[in-house]
C-alpha cells in the first residue's frame, strides 16, 4: 500500500464546505419522470379480456385469468403480469382495445416473496393504482393497426332508388385484406353469433388469400354464407374489440367476400361432399327457410335422406320471400341453397303439410321430421279502417313482389312499423312509386321514438337517403275511410312504451294530434306464426309456453321426441338464429335416431 | 449547415441528405469514403466529438446501415452519416484511430449486429454476452420469443386462458 492509497480518501474533505450533489434525504419520494413505464394499472370495467396485451407480449409476461363470468362482449378474463419477463416497452398498452391498460409512473416495490410479483393489475389492489402519472397511449393517430374501417361501395340513391339491383358492391380484392388486415384476432365475437361462428379463423383466411380455407370455416357452422354474407344481423359486429375506438371490423362483408369469390361448381372439392355415406335414415323437414336449409345440410353431412316439403315455388322462405332484391339477390340465395340440394336433398315444392300431406303421415315415412316454419303471419294494429282492402300486411305485399305478382302501389302511402320488415317495404314500395309515378311519397311510422327504432340504423338512413319519410313516436288510432278506401292514417304522440316494471303499456298523449295521408296503408307490425299445418289433435300433445310458443329442449326437440322445431317459430327472429337453430336441432335429431335420450322440452 | 454539406457533397459525393433540424443533418456515403469523410470532419471541420455509433439491419434489403453521428460543439451542429454495407460477411474499416470510445462502440457492434471491424482492440472479446453461441441478437432474424423459451425454464403456476375458448366453456359448453 503506497502513501497516496491512505490519502486519496481523504480528498473528499475538501467538499465538506459545499451543497450536497446527491439527494438529501433517501427516504423522501423520487418520482418517475412524467410518462415513466413503471408497473401497470387496468381499468377493470373498461377491460374486455380480448387478450390482445398477451398476445402482443414478445416477453411472455402477461396471463389471462378469470375475474368474473364471461358475458356477451367480454371475456370475463383480465391480464396478469409477471414481472420476472415484463420488461417495460408498453407495447401492451399501446395495442390495448379499449385503453383500459396503462403504466404508472411507479418503479419502485420491495417484498420478500416473489410470487407478489405476479399480478392483476386493477383486481389486486396496489397503491399506485390511483397514480395518474405514467405511460398512456398517446394521443392522435397513434395506432397499431387501422382503427377505420374500409368503406363499403354503395350505389348512391339515384342509381338505385328506382330499380331492385343490389346496392352493396363487395369488397375488392385490396380492400378485403386491408379490412382483415384490422382483425386482432381476439375472438371476442365468437360467442355473441348465434351460430358461433369461427370469425378470426374465416378473417385470416381472407387476410392469406385463402378462399378455400374460408369457405370451409364458413361451412363448419353456417351453409348459408352467401346469404349470411349480405343481410346477416351481424351482432358480432356490436362487440367487435376494435369497435371500442374506432369502427369495429366489417365482419359481414368480409364473409361475403368469401363466398363471393369461390366459384359454385368448386364447392363439393373444397368442402370434401363429393361422397358422402349414406346411412338410410330418412328426416322430413319442413320449410326451406334458412332453419330447415341448415339442418337439411348438416344431417346431410351424417349421411340421413331429407326432404324438405316448401309450401311455395322456389326454396329460401324469408329469405327469397321476405328480404327485398336490392339487399339479397336471388342469385345469392340460389347459389347456397343449390350447393345444399346438391348434397342429394331432396325438396318438394308447393306442398303444405296438412294439405298434401299430415304430419301424422310424415312421422309413419320418416324418422324424424323437423319443422321451421317461420315467422309469416301478417299482425294487425287492429285500429279501425284496418279491415279495409287497401290496408296491408307487409309479409303478403314482400311475397308478391318476390312471387312477381302485380301489387296495388298509390302515390300516397303510409307504413305502421319501425322494424327491418318495415323498412323492406317502405323501400320496396318508394321503389315501386318511383317506376310508376316519378317520385316518392311514403310515410313510415312507429310507436318507437328515433333512437329506440328496432330497425337497423343503416336500413332508416338508406330508407331515408331514398326519399321516404320515417316518421317515429306515434301511436296509430284510426284508418280514416272515404268511398270505401283509406285517405290517411291518424296518431297520438307516444311518449313511452314499457311501464317501470319493463312491461309494454304505451303512454301517449291525445293531446298531440296528427295525420299522415295515404291512399294505401300498410300494416309490419310483427308477424305471428301458421300453425294451422299442425293437427288440433296434434296440438294436444305439444308443450306451449305461456306466450303460445312451443316449447323445445335445448335439441330443438319437442314434447313429441320425433318432431322437431327451430328458426324464427322458436328462437329469433333473424337468419343466423335459424341456421344455428336447424345446426342443433341436426345434432339433436341425429341423437334422437340413435336412440340416445334428452331431458324433455321446457 | 448548408455550407458544410455542399462541400460533403464536393469532397465526398454524399447523397440523400435530410435536414432533420436546423443543427441536425443526415448524409448518405459510400463505404470507403466514409471514414476518410469523418477524419476530415473531426481534423478540419470542427466535428471533434463522437455521439455514437450504431446499426440497423435491413434483413430483406440484405444490408446493414451504420450511422455514424459526430458533433460540432462550436457551432452545435451534429452530423449523421449512413454508411450501407453488406450483410453478408459484414465488414466496415476501424474508425478506433479517430476517438478513444470507438472501440467500444464497434465491440458492441460486432457482439449485437455480428459486424466485423478488423485491427479494432478487442473487437472479438464479449461486450456483454459472455459465452454466446447464438446468431447476433441484434439481427432480425433472431428469435427473440424462440430463444427464452429454449433457454429459460418457466415460471411453476402460470396458465393462461384463450379469451373465446375460456367464454365457450362457461357460456355454450355443450355446443
Amino acid at each position: 500500500m503506497s502513501i497516496k492509497d491512505l490519502l486519496t480518501p481523504f480528498t473528499a474533505w475538501k467538499r465538506i464546505t459545499k451543497d450536497p450533489v446527491t439527494i438529501r434525504d433517501p427516504f423522501n419520494d423520487r418520482p418517475g419522470a412524467e410518462r415513466y413505464r413503471g408497473f401497470h394499472k387496468n381499468d377493470v370495467n373498461k377491460c374486455i379480456g380480448c387478450g390482445t396485451c398477451e398476445d402482443i407480449c414478445e416477453n411472455e409476461a402477461i396471463d389471462m385469468v378469470p375475474f368474473k363470468d364471461p358475458i356477451s362482449g367480454d371475456s370475463g378474463l383480465r391480464p396478469r403480469l409477471d414481472y420476472g419477463r415484463c420488461c417495460w416497452c408498453a407495447l401492451c398498452v399501446d395495442v390495448c382495445t379499449t385503453n383500459s391498460l396503462t403504466l404508472s409512473n411507479e418503479y419502485t416495490w420491495v417484498t420478500v416473496d416473489p410470487e407478489d410479483f405476479r399480478y392483476t393489475p386493477g383486481v389486486d389492489k396496489k397503491a399506485w393504482d390511483d397514480n395518474e402519472k405514467g405511460w398512456k397511449k398517446p394521443e392522435g393517430n397513434y395506432e397499431f393497426y387501422n382503427i377505420n374501417r374500409v368503406e363499403m361501395h354503395h350505389l348512391h340513391p339515384e342509381d338505385r332508388d328506382k330499380s331492385f339491383v343490389e346496392m352493396v358492391k363487395g369488397y375488392s380484392r385490396e380492400q378485403a385484406i386491408a379490412e382483415a388486415d384490422r382483425c386482432v384476432e381476439c375472438g371476442i365475437c365468437t360467442a355473441t353469433c348465434p351460430a358461433h361462428m369461427g370469425i378470426p379463423e374465416y378473417i385470416k383466411a381472407v387476410r392469406h388469400e385463402d378462399m378455400e380455407e374460408g369457405l370451409r370455416i364458413l361451412y363448419e357452422t353456417n351453409p348459408l354464407p352467401e346469404i349470411c354474407g349480405r343481410i346477416c344481423t351481424h351482432k358480432c359486429e356490436t362487440v367487435c374489440s376494435i369497435g371500442h375506438k374506432g369502427d369495429p371490423l366489417s365482419i359481414r362483408w368480409l364473409k361475403r367476400y368469401i363466398a363471393d369469390n369461390v366459384s359454385s361448381d368448386k364447392y363439393k372439392e373444397i368442402l370434401n361432399t363429393i361422397d358422402l355415406s349414406n346411412n338410410h335414415k330418412k328426416v322430413a323437414i319442413i320449410g326451406s327457410g334458412p332453419a330447415g336449409l341448415s339442418a337439411a345440410h348438416y344431417l346431410a353431412l351424417m349421411g340421413y335422406q331429407c326432404t324438405i316439403f316448401e309450401q311455395y315455388e322456389k326454396a329460401g322462405g324469408m329469405m327469397r320471400y321476405g328480404i327485398p332484391e336490392y339487399r339479397l339477390p336471388y342469385d345469392s340465395i340460389d347459389k347456397d341453397i343449390d350447393y345444399i340440394l346438391s348434397l342429394g336433398v331432396d325438396i318438394k315444392y308447393n306442398a303444405r303439410i296438412g294439405i298434401d300431406i299430415t304430419l301424422e303421415q310424415l312421422n309413419k315415412d320418416y324418422d324424424a321430421v323437423f319443422a321451421g316454419t317461420g315467422l309469416h303471419l301478417g299482425r294487425s294494429t287492429g285500429i279501425p279502417g284496418s279491415d279495409n282492402e287497401h290496408v296491408y300486411y307487409a309479409t303478403d305485399l314482400l311475397r308478391q313482389i318476390t312471387a312477381g305478382e302485380e301489387i296495388e302501389v298509390t302515390d300516397q302511402i303510409v307504413v305502421i312499423g319501425g322494424g327491418n320488415v318495415a323498412m323492406d317495404i317502405t323501400r320496396s314500395l318508394a321503389r315501386m312509386q318511383n317506376q310508376k309515378f316519378g317520385k316518392v311519397n311514403i310515410i313510415t311510422t312507429a310507436l318507437e321514438r328515433e333512437k329506440n327504432l328496432p330497425a337497423d340504423l343503416e336500413e332508416v338512413v338508406e330508407s331515408r337517403e331514398e326519399g321516404a319519410v320515417i316518421n317515429p313516436g306515434w301511436a296509430p288510432q284510426s284508418i280514416e275511410i272515404e268511398n270505401g278506401r283509406p285517405v290517411g292514417l291518424h296518431v297520438i304522440k307516444c311518449n313511452s312504451l314499457f311501464d317501470d316494471s319493463g312491461r309494454f303499456n304505451p303512454q301517449c298523449d291525445i293531446t298531440k294530434k296528427e295525420f299522415f295521408r295515404g291512399s294505401m296503408i300498410v300494416q309490419s307490425i310483427g308477424q305471428g306464426m301458421d300453425l294451422s299445418y299442425v293437427s288440433e289433435d296434434f296440438k294436444k300433445d305439444l308443450e306451449f309456453g305461456p306466450r303460445g310458443r312451443v316449447q323445445t329442449n335445448a335439441h330443438f326437440q319437442t314434447s313429441v321426441k320425433w318432431f322437431f322445431m327451430g328458426g324464427d317459430i322458436i328462437e329469433g327472429p333473424d337468419v343466423i338464429h335459424g341456421i344455428a337453430n336447424g345446426h342443433k336441432a341436426a345434432i339433436g335429431i341425429d341423437n334422437y335416431i340413435q336412440g340416445i335420450d334428452f331431458a324433455p322440452a321446457k | 449547415m448548408v455550407e458544410i454539406l455542399k462541400e460533403l457533397e464536393e469532397r465526398f459525393q454524399v447523397s440523400d441528405l435530410v435536414q432533420q433540424k436546423d443543427h441536425l443533418a443526415f448524409v448518405s456515403v459510400d463505404k470507403n469514403k466514409a471514414i476518410p469523410m469523418i477524419t476530415w470532419l473531426k481534423d478540419q471541420a470542427g466535428y471533434t466529438s463522437l455521439t455514437l455509433i450504431t446499426a440497423v439491419d435491413w434483413l430483406e434489403d440484405g444490408k446493414f446501415q451504420l450511422t455514424y453521428m459526430i458533433n460540432n460543439p462550436k457551432n452545435k451542429t451534429q452530423i449523421a452519416a449512413r454508411v450501407m454495407i453488406d450483410r453478408e460477411n459484414a465488414t466496415m474499416e476501424s474508425a478506433h484511430h479517430l476517438w478513444e470510445s470507438v472501440r467500444i462502440y464497434q465491440r458492441e457492434l460486432k457482439e449485437m449486429f455480428g459486424i466485423d471491424f478488423p485491427g479494432s482492440p478487442g473487437v472479438d472479446e464479449s461486450f456483454i454476452l459472455e459465452g454466446w453461441v447464438d446468431i447476433p441478437p441484434y439481427r432480425r432474424d433472431f428469435d427473440t420469443k424462440k430463444y427464452s423459451e429454449e433457454t429459460y425454464f418457466p415460471r411453476p403456476g402460470r396458465q393462461s386462458n384463450d379469451p373465446a375458448e375460456y367464454m365457450k366453456s362457461k357460456m355454450y359448453p355443450n355446443e
